[in-house]
C-alpha cells in the first residue's frame, strides 16, 4: 500500500510517498498550477508507478484561496427577525485604531440576500416568537429566480433550541439548496462568530465540493482524504459540505510534520517556526497539535477548532528601510520572489533580511538552491550602504559600516519574530526555556539559533526533511473530528451531569470515524469543559475529568496569575474531539559508524558573528551523517536552507539525520 | 543621534510588554466593558512618568495615562511591591468609571532598590457607585458620579490594604464583579513588572532606561517631522453638543488650529463656559482627542509616547467644557465631549488638508446603562454599552456604517451573551438604511438598536447629535441625526439625547445613531450600497 502526501504551496506542490510494504519514503516537487490546483496534483500522482491500493491525503488550498479571493458560491443568509445585518455590524469596531479613512467592510452575502424570518427563541431554548414557516417560501422563490446555489440560515440561540433552524433548513434543502446550518456546523453561543462561521462555510463548500469531485474522479480506487484545519485528516466522503473545516489546511500540514519528527527525536515541547521569503508562521506544540476556537481567516472569525498559528509579516524577503523618526524597520513589506531581495539580481533595489545575510557571509554566493543560483554580493553592499548613509548609522569596532547595517536588519527581523514566540508561549503561561524551536522554512535556519537564544530555548531541531515537512505532516495526521455544545451551566454542576450531556458528542464521534473505516480500538475520545468563571467572557479549555473543578482553578492562576477558588463557575461548552490513530510512517534511522567529517566538510570563510568577523568552517548539510558533532561558529548548507551556527552553540546529528543544535546562552 | 537599530528592537520589546498586559487583563476580567469592549489601556512608563510605550487599545486612554501617572507620582511616596489606585478626574483621572493602577518597577542595583519605571493599566469598570446603575449619570456634580479615589495606596509593600478595598466594594453595586475586575488590574501589572525585570536582567540598568529615553526621543522626532509635511496656517472650526441634559442649550466648542514648522498649537479659546450636566470634560480628555487627530494624521505606525505630545500644544481656558473646574460633573465629558471636540479639531484641519480628513461621525458613543434589581436572579444588574454608527465620508469613497469612531473602539456585547446575565432583550440590531449624508460620497450609516424589557429597570441614555447631523466636507450633507425612542403601553415618546427613565416589563427603548457626513457637492439621490 502507497500513502501519499500533498501539499500546494504557491510555487511548488509537494509529494511525498511512503510505501508500506518497505517502508521506504521518496518526496519530490511539480510545478504548482495556482488557477486549477487539481492540475499539480493529477500531474505529481502520474509520476508515480501504478500502485494497486493507495492512500492519498492533500492538504487543500481550494476553501482558502475561495475565501480570501472571493470566489465562492452565491449564496444567501437567513437570520431571526431584526438581525438581518449581523455580518455588517460584526462587532461595531474598525480594525485600526488611528486610521482616519478605512474602507467600509465589504461582506460575503451582500445584503440584498439577506433575508429575515419572524422567529425568536430566548437564552433557556423558550420559543419567544413562533416561527412564521410561510416566510420561507417567497424567499425560496426569490433564491431560485437569483440561482443561488447556497444558503447559510443562523438564529438567535439555535444551539439552546434548534428546531427552527431544522425545520428551514429542511425546507431550503427540499427546495434543492445546499444548506449550513449553524446549530449542526457550530453549537455555540455568540451569535455573529457563529453566523460568520456559518457562512464561510456556505461560501466555500460548493466550490470545494466541486474540486474534490473533480480530483477523486481522476484518482479512480484511491482513497482520498483531507487535511483539516485542526490538523486531522479527513475522507472526502465527511469532508463534503464541511469547507471550512479545510479553511487553513496547508500551514497544518507543517505543524503537523514537526510535531511528528520533533516527538520522534524525543522532544515533547516545541515551537515550530516556519521562516518563509514574505512571513513566519509560530506554533507552540506541548504534546498535541494546539488549536484555536478564536480564530479569524481573512479578517471573518472562525469558530471551529483552526491549528493555533501566529504569523508574522517577516521573512527572508522583508524589505528594510528608514522611517520618519530615523530607526530602522524591517517588513512588512516584503520582494517576494519577483523581484525578491537584491541579491537575485531581478531589479530589486530595497535591501532585504536576505541581503543582510549575504553580506553578512552567513548565506553563501554559491550556496544557494543547490548552487543553481549565485546570488550578488556588490549589489546587496550597495544597497545596504545607502540605507546605513540614509539613517546616519555610526560604524561599529570591528566592522564595517555595511557590514554593522547587515547585522541591525538581521536583529531586527529576530525582534520581529521573538514578539511572535512570545505571543503563542508566554503570553499564554508558558515558559519557553523547556521547549525545543524546530525550524523548517527556508530562511529560518539562518535565525533559528540567535532567535532561541533571545527566548532562553536551549534545543534548536532542523530536519532533513525540512523542505516538504509539510506533505510529510499528511501522512503522520490522525484522523480528528471536533465537536462542541453550548451548556451555559453555572449552578454546581456535576461530573455525571456533563458526562451525560458530553455522551451524545461522543457517540457521534465514534459513529463518524467508523464511518471512516476505523475500528474501535484506533479511536481516542478526548472531552473537554470551556469553562469560567460566573460573569467573566472567556473560557479556558479543561479536560473533563472528575476534578475538572481544581484544574480550571490551576490553569487560571497559570495563565492569569490569580485563581477564585470560593467563585461560581461556568461550564459554557462541552467539546469532544474523537481521535482516529494512523499508523505515521517509518522514518528511516542510520547507525553511527565512526564518523569522519572530511567529506562534509565544503570550505572556511569569513563571516560576521557578533561583532566580529572570523574564518569559520563550512559544511554540506547532506554529506552529515548520524553521530557527526559540528562546533560554532560554522555554516551549514543544505539545498534547501542554511543553518548558521552561533559562537556558543553545537550541533550534532541524530539517527534520524536531524541537525541537534544545543544553543549556548 | 541615538541608535536606529536598538530604537526598532526596543520599541518591540516595550510595546510586546503593554501588549501581554493587556491580553492578561482582558481575559480575565469580569466587566463586559473591559473583557468584552476592550474599554481599558495598559502604558509603560519611565521612572519620571514619561510615557514609553502604550498598547493601541483605546484613543481616549491617550493623553490621559500620562496624567494619572504623574498625579500618583506627584502625591506618592512610591516603595517596592506598592500599587497605587486613582480615577479623580481631577487628580489624573478622566471620568470615575475609568480606575487606573499604576505600579512601580523597582530593581536591584548596586546594591539598592532602584526605581526603573512604572507599569499603569486604566480599566473601565461597569459600576462605581453614584447615583444611577453603570455611573454613567445625567449628574450635576461629581460626588453624584460614584466613588472618588484620589491617587493612594492599594497595595503597600505587596499587602492588599483589606480597609480601603472593602470601603470601595461597599459603594458599589455590583461587588464580586468589581472584585474580579480589580484582580485582574493587579494581575495585569505584575505581568508588566515581570517583564520590565527580565529585561533589565537582560540589558543592564542603565542601558533600560537610556533605551526609555530614546524612544521618547525618537517618538518626538518622528512627530515633529510628520508636522512639518503639513502646511503651515491657521485654521479655525466650531460646532456644538445638542446640550448638556439639565438645559436644553447647545453647548459650542470652538478651536484654532495653528501650525508652524514642526509645532502645532490648538486653542480652545471661544469655547463655552462648564455647565452644570455632565459633558464638562477635564483637561486629559481634550488633550486625549487632541493627540488622537494627530496621531491619526501623522500615520498608523509611529509610537504612542511623550514624545509625540512635546511638539502638541494646547490652549484649553479653565472653566470652560474642555478644561472643568472641581467638581464639575464630567461623567459625560469622557465619552460625549471628546467625540466632538475630534469634530472640532478635524474640521479645522480640513482647511489645511482637505483629502485627508473625512467627514464628521456620528460624533457620540450613545451611553446607555441600565440597571436595577433583578427580580429573577435575586441579585442587583447594572449594565453599560454603547452603540456604534456611520463614519464620514472621505475624498475617496463612502464612509464605513455600523463602527465605533475615533475615541472609542469598543466591542458590542452579543446578543446572546446579554441575555444569559441581564433581564432584558435585544429584540433589533440593523443597519439604519439612508442615514448617512449625501455627496459625492455618502456617508456610512447608523445603527438602530431596541430592547425590550422584562421587568422594571433604570435607563440613563447619555448620547449627542439628536438635534444637528454629523457635518458633511466639500459640499457634502450632513448625516441623519439620532433618535431614542420610548414605546410604554401602546404610546410612542420621543425621548431627549441624555435622560434618565425608568421602564416597565414590556415596554421597548429603540436607539438610532447618527450617520456620517458625506463627500463632495454631487449630491443626487444614489442607492447607499452595504455589500
Amino acid at each position: 500500500m502507497q500513502r501519499i502526501g500533498i501539499d500546494i504551496g504557491g510555487t511548488f506542490t509537494d509529494v511525498v510517498v511512503y510505501d508500506e510494504t518497505d517502508a521506504s519514503l521518496r518526496s519530490f516537487k511539480v510545478l504548482s498550477t495556482p488557477s486549477h490546483p487539481e492540475k499539480a496534483v493529477l500531474k505529481g500522482l502520474t509520476l508515480l508507478s501504478d500502485s494497486e491500493e493507495r492512500i492519498v491525503v492533500h492538504g487543500s488550498t481550494v476553501a482558502t484561496n475561495a475565501l480570501l479571493e472571493r470566489k465562492g458560491s452565491s449564496m444567501a443568509l437567513i437570520t431571526t427577525k431584526g438581525f438581518r445585518d449581523l455580518l455588517v455590524i460584526g462587532r461595531q469596531t474598525r480594525e485600526h485604531l488611528y486610521d482616519l479613512l478605512p474602507e467600509p467592510c465589504i461582506t460575503l452575502v451582500p445584503s440584498d440576500r439577506c433575508f429575515e424570518i419572524t422567529e425568536r427563541v430566548d437564552y433557556q431554548g423558550i420559543v419567544v416568537t413562533p416561527l412564521q414557516l410561510t416566510e420561507v417560501e417567497s424567499i425560496i422563490e426569490v433564491l431560485q429566480h437569483d440561482q443561488i446555489e447556497s444558503v447559510a440560515v443562523s438564529f438567535l440561540f439555535s444551539f439552546a433550541y434548534p428546531d427552527h433552524e431544522r425545520i428551514v433548513t429542511a425546507r431550503f434543502r427540499e427546495a434543492g439548496f445546499f444548506v449550513t446550518a449553524s446549530h449542526e456546523l457550530v453549537p455555540e453561543f455568540r451569535e455573529y462568530e457563529r453566523t460568520s462561521t456559518t457562512v464561510i462555510n456556505a461560501y466555500v463548500s460548493p466550490v470545494l465540493d466541486r474540486y474534490l469531485a473533480k480530483v477523486q474522479k481522476a484518482m479512480g480506487q484511491s482513497e482520498f482524504h483531507i487535511l483539516q484545519s485542526n490538523g486531522g485528516r479527513l475522507s472526502v466522503e465527511q469532508a463534503r459540505g464541511q469547507g471550512v473545516r479545510s479553511i487553513v489546511s496547508g500551514p497544518a500540514g507543517g505543524v503537523v510534520g514537526a510535531r511528528y519528527v520533533g516527538t520522534l527525536a524525543g522532544y515533547e515541547n516545541l515551537i515550530t517556526f516556519d521562516m518563509g521569503g514574505t512571513s513566519t508562521d509560530v506554533s507552540l506544540v506541548r504534546g498535541h497539535i494546539p488549536v484555536t476556537n478564536e480564530a479569524a481567516v481573512g479578517g471573518f472569525p472562525v469558530r471551529i477548532p483552526i491549528i493555533d498559528i501566529h504569523t508574522v509579516g517577516s521573512g527572508g524577503g522583508s524589505i528594510a528601510y528608514r522611517d520618519a523618526g530615523g530607526g530602522l524597520r524591517v517588513g512588512p513589506q516584503s520582494a517576494g520572489a519577483d523581484p525578491g531581495p537584491v541579491c537575485y539580481g531581478l531589479g530589486g533595489i530595497q535591501p532585504t533580511v536576505s541581503d543582510a545575510n549575504l553580506i553578512l557571509g552567513r548565506l553563501p554566493h554559491d550556496g544557494f538552491l543547490g548552487g543553481t543560483m549565485r546570488l550578488d554580493h556588490c549589489q546587496s553592499a550597495e544597497a545596504l550602504e545607502r540605507l546605513a548613509k540614509d539613517l546616519f548609522l555610526r560604524p561599529q569596532s570591528g566592522l564595517s559600516q555595511v557590514q554593522a547595517m547587515a547585522l541591525g536588519i538581521v536583529q531586527v527581523a529576530n525582534a520581529h519574530m521573538e514578539r511572535a514566540i512570545r505571543v503563542i508561549s508566554v503570553e499564554r503561561g508558558y515558559d519557553t526555556r523547556d521547549c525545543t524551536l524546530v525550524s523548517f522554512g527556508g530562511a529560518g535556519g539562518l535565525h533559528a539559533c540567535d532567535l532561541a537564544r533571545q527566548l532562553g530555548i536551549s534545543r534548536v531541531l532542523i530536519s532533513p526533511k525540512a523542505s516538504t515537512l509539510s506533505a510529510l505532516g499528511m501522512l503522520a495526521a490522525d484522523v480528528q473530528m471536533d465537536y462542541v455544545q453550548t451548556l451555559m451551566r453555572s449552578r454546581d454542576v456535576s461530573y455525571e451531569e456533563l458526562q451525560r450531556e458530553t455522551q451524545p458528542l461522543v457517540v457521534q464521534g465514534v459513529r463518524d470515524l467508523n464511518a471512516q473505516g476505523l475500528k474501535s480500538d484506533d479511536i481516542e475520545v478526548h472531552c473537554e469543559l470551556d469553562m469560567r468563571y460566573a460573569g467573566q467572557s472567556f473560557e479556558i479549555k479543561v479536560p473533563l475529568t472528575f476534578d475538572f473543578r481544581a484544574a480550571f482553578d490551576r490553569l487560571h492562576e497559570r495563565r492569569y496569575g490569580f485563581s477564585h477558588q470560593e467563585a461560581q463557575v461556568e461550564v459554557v461548552n462541552v467539546r469532544v474531539r474523537a481521535v482516529g490513530m494512523v499508523m505515521p510512517p517509518t522514518l528511516p534511522r542510520y547507525q553511527a559508524d565512526l564518523p569522519d567529517m572530511t567529506r562534509a566538510f565544503w570550505c572556511e570563510r569569513p563571516i560576521v558573528l557578533h561583532g566580529i568577523v572570523q574564518n569559520v568552517p563550512h559544511y554540506r548539510g547532506s554529506s552529515l551523517e548520524t553521530g557527526h558533532h559540528l562546533e560554532g561558529p560554522s555554516i551549514i548548507v543544505q539545498d534547501d536552507t542554511t543553518i548558521y551556527l552561533g559562537e556558543t552553540d553545537s550541533a550534532s546529528v541524530d539517527q534520524y539525520h536531524n541537525l541537534v543544535i544545543e544553543v549556548g546562552l | 543621534m541615538d541608535d536606529p537599530i536598538r530604537i526598532e528592537i526596543m520599541k518591540h520589546l516595550f510595546v510586546s510588554v503593554a501588549e501581554e498586559m493587556g491580553v492578561r487583563l482582558q481575559r480575565a476580567a469580569y466587566s463586559p466593558n473591559i473583557k468584552e469592549r476592550c474599554d481599558f489601556s495598559c502604558a509603560v512608563f519611565d521612572a519620571y512618568g514619561q510615557l514609553v510605550a502604550q498598547a493601541a487599545h483605546i484613543p481616549v486612554h491617550l493623553g490621559a495615562m500620562p496624567l494619572s501617572v504623574q498625579a500618583c507620582l506627584h502625591k506618592l511616596e512610591f516603595t517596592p511591591g506598592d500599587v497605587a489606585m486613582v480615577n479623580d478626574p481631577y487628580q489624573g483621572g478622566t471620568h470615575l468609571p475609568d480606575i487606573t493602577m499604576v505600579s512601580p518597577i523597582y530593581i536591584q542595583h548596586n546594591g539598592q532598590e532602584t526605581l526603573v519605571g512604572f507599569v499603569a493599566n486604566r480599566a473601565h469598570h461597569a459600576d462605581v457607585g453614584g447615583m444611577s446603575a453603570g455611573s454613567m449619570p445625567l449628574s450635576e456634580e461629581l460626588y453624584q458620579e460614584g466613588v472618588i479615589i484620589p491617587p493612594i495606596k492599594l497595595v503597600c509593600d505587596g499587602v492588599i490594604n483589606q480597609d480601603v478595598w472593602d470601603l470601595f466594594l461597599a459603594n458599589v453595586r455590583t461587588p464580586i464583579e468589581r472584585e474580579g475586575d480589580l484582580q485582574a488590574q493587579l494581575a495585569a501589572n505584575r505581568i508588566g513588572i515581570e517583564r520590565m525585570e527580565g529585561f533589565v536582567h537582560r540589558y543592564g540598568f542603565e542601558q533600560v532606561c537610556q533605551d526609555m529615553d530614546a524612544l521618547i526621543h525618537y517618538g518626538e522626532r518622528m512627530t515633529r517631522q510628520l508636522i512639518a509635511e503639513l502646511p503651515d496656517g491657521h485654521y479655525c472650526f466650531d460646532d456644538q453638543l445638542d446640550d448638556d441634559g439639565i438645559t436644553f442649550e447647545p453647548v459650542k466648542i470652538m478651536a484654532s488650529v495653528t501650525i508652524a514648522g514642526d509645532e502645532v498649537t490648538v486653542d480652545f479659546t471661544g469655547t463655552d463656559q462648564q455647565r452644570q450636566g455632565s459633558i464638562n470634560a477635564v483637561y486629559p480628555i481634550t488633550l486625549s482627542a487632541v493627540v488622537y487627530v494627530f496621531r491619526c494624521l501623522l500615520g498608523l505606525d509611529i509610537p504612542a509616547n511623550s514624545g509625540c505630545m512635546e511638539p502638541i500644544h494646547i490652549v484649553a481656558p479653565e472653566g470652560t467644557i474642555v478644561n472643568a473646574r472641581f467638581p464639575a460633573a464630567v461623567a459625560g465629558g469622557n465619552v460625549e465631549t471628546s467625540q466632538r471636540i475630534v469634530d472640532v479639531v478635524l474640521g479645522a484641519m480640513v482647511q489645511a488638508c482637505p483629502d485627508r480628513i473625512p467627514a464628521a461621525s456620528q460624533g457620540t458613543m450613545n451611553n446607555i446603562a441600565i440597571g436595577g434589581w433583578d427580580e429573577g436572579r435575586q441579585q442587583p444588574f447594572a449594565y453599560y454599552e454603547t452603540i456604534g454608527g456611520g463614519m464620514g465620508a472621505r475624498s475617496t469613497g463612502t464612509g464605513a456604517s455600523a463602527i465605533h469612531s475615533h475615541m472609542t473602539n469598543t466591542l458590542n456585547t452579543p446578543v446572546e451573551a446579554l441575555e444569559y446575565v441581564y433581564p432584558f432583550r435585544v429584540t433589533r440590531y440593523e443597519v439604519r438604511k439612508q442615514s448617512g449624508g449625501q455627496g459625492t460620497f455618502h456617508g456610512g450609516d447608523g445603527l438602530r438598536r431596541e430592547y425590550e424589557f422584562l421587568q422594571t429597570a433604570h435607563v440613563t441614555i447619555l448620547s449627542d447629535r439628536r438635534t444637528k447631523g454629523p457635518y458633511g466636507v466639500a459640499g457634502g450633507l450632513s448625516g441623519q441625526p439620532g433618535r431614542n425612542q420610548l414605546q410604554s403601553g401602546g404610546n410612542t415618546q420621543e425621548l431627549p439625547s441624555k435622560c434618565r427613565l425608568v421602564v416597565q416589563a414590556g415596554d421597548i427603548l429603540t436607539i438610532e445613531t447618527p450617520g456620517g457626513g458625506g463627500y463632495g457637492e454631487d449630491v443626487h439621490e444614489k442607492p447607499t450600497i452595504h455589500s
